[in-house]
């Protein structure tokens, strides 16, 4: 079970979306979840759609594979679709019994859904076209500001590169546990699902006495090497500010005031 | 001393991004149970290890977020679900001197945001309160269920959290 999984959702690929620099993927990102907030009807939605189309495009990750990606979420969209469109009032299409479908909740249902297809599908084009290191680099940067104010930005991207870093150690090592205990007896594949996450707890104390080996160890590699925290430290590979990152600010502006004269205008 | 000090400083920021990363190899190893609106995240049981160091708390926040990286549900829910774990940990460290409180808070904390979240910004009906609950209720099965017993479980081991 545990060496089936994939770790992350980045996809590998040359592409001009892959090389943005992060900080701008990151702000970018969020103003897209806002601007989707703005949106009041399905005039708007052609822009975002027009928008996403573009970028994934660019981005060269199969739509194949962003729309498998899309599994998960299916029924988190049938069970908005279905709420939304029974539950609001307003002129009836169609009624039997006590199931009244409106022309509103119609309207409201394929809004809602278009809506979280978009945010989802936008959002994870962070994810997909950034890879988590890059990602930690971004958010550090952007934290930075914050650090007057007490926030630890530096201790919070070295944690997550550690975290990072040692899934899969961690991984290997639930494995090797699980298998041990399973040679001892232990059992982990019948009863229902919460019998199963309880045979879990004794498999948690020799993962932590590992993890925390591991932390020891960790520790005294980074002491021995002077480690001292982010004050005057340089990075391999620093984030720039090029060309077409400077272009990405320039269609996004676009977008923004695309959506913006579509509510105002249309 | 001040010396001494940093050293403690470096193992608390390592020993809490190996709580981060043993959440987030958790959450991963046991998807698709970990993600959605119908969730029973076992990793969550994690959140009473505040009781035991106070490491756990930085470190449920980076590993919550690193987990919800791989998630569908995009940047909210990087966003809110870690915030709402880093404040769920903070609150269960508080409540360390009544062990039996420690599972509450990440319920309390997760049911709110995470219900305000899907309804908000995810609008998934029917209702606000409804939305809370159901994820209250996942939490509860992943805190009470699964937590408690590994607080238990963890208490006689106690000397493994020490730095």
């Amino acid at each position: 079970m545990i060496r089936d999984i994939t770790l992350g959702q980045y996809y590998p690929e040359y592409s001009k979306i892959h090389r943005l620099d992060p900080r701008l993927k990151i702000i970018v990102t969020l103003v897209y979840i806002i601007s989707l907030f703005f949106i009041e009807d399905f005039g708007g939605y052609i822009i975002v759609f027009a928008a996403v189309a573009a970028v994934t495009a660019l981005s060269k990750v199969p739509l194949r594979f962003m729309l498998r990606g899309l599994k998960p979420i299916i029924l988190i969209i049938i069970f908005t679709f279905t709420l939304n469109m029974l539950m609001t009032k307003g002129t009836i299409l169609w009624e039997w019994k006590f199931i009244r479908i409106t022309e509103e909740g119609l309207y409201n249902a394929i809004f809602m859904a278009l809506r979280l297809i978009f945010l989802i599908i936008g959002s994870s084009l962070l994810t997909l076209t950034t890879k988590p290191i890059k990602l930690t680099d971004g958010i550090e940067c952007l934290l930075k500001p914050f650090k007057r104010f007490g926030l630890p930005a530096h201790e919070l991207a070295m944690m997550m590169t550690i975290a990072l870093r040692f899934i899969p150690t961690l991984l290997e090592e639930t494995d090797k546990i699980m298998k041990a205990q399973q040679a001892r007896g232990a059992d982990f594949e019948t009863g229902g699902l919460i019998r199963r996450a309880k045979a879990l707890t004794p498999l948690l104390v020799p993962l932590f006495v590992g993890a925390f080996r591991i932390a020891q160890e960790l520790a005294m590699a980074m002491e021995a090497r002077c480690y001292h925290g982010g004050e005057g430290r340089t990075k391999l590979n620093v984030l720039k500010f090029r060309g077409y990152d400077a272009f990405a600010i320039v269609v996004a502006a676009v977008y923004l005031c695309a959506v913006a004269a579509e509510r105002i205008f249309i | 001393m001040n010396r001494e000090k940093k050293k403690l400083s470096l193992r608390f920021w390592v020993q809490a991004a190996v709580i981060g990363g043993v959440y987030a190899a958790l959450t991963m190893a046991l998807a698709p149970i970990s993600y959605g609106p119908i969730q029973v995240r076992v990793s969550e049981a994690l959140t009473i290890l505040p009781y035991f160091t106070p490491a756990a708390i930085p470190g449920l926040f980076v590993g919550c977020f690193v987990a919800n990286t791989i998630s569908f549900y995009g940047v909210p829910d990087m966003v809110f679900g870690s915030l709402a774990t880093l404040a769920g940990a903070f609150l269960s460290y508080r409540l360390r001197a009544r062990p039996w409180l420690v599972p509450l808070p990440p319920i309390v904390v997760n049911g709110a945001v995470i219900g305000a979240m899907l309804y908000f910004v995810y609008g998934v009906p029917p209702s606000l309160p409804i939305d809370m609950a159901w994820v209250a209720l996942g939490e509860c099965l992943s805190c009470c269920a699964l937590g408690y017993p590994l607080l238990k479980y963890l208490k006689r081991h106690e000397g493994i959290f020490r730095l």
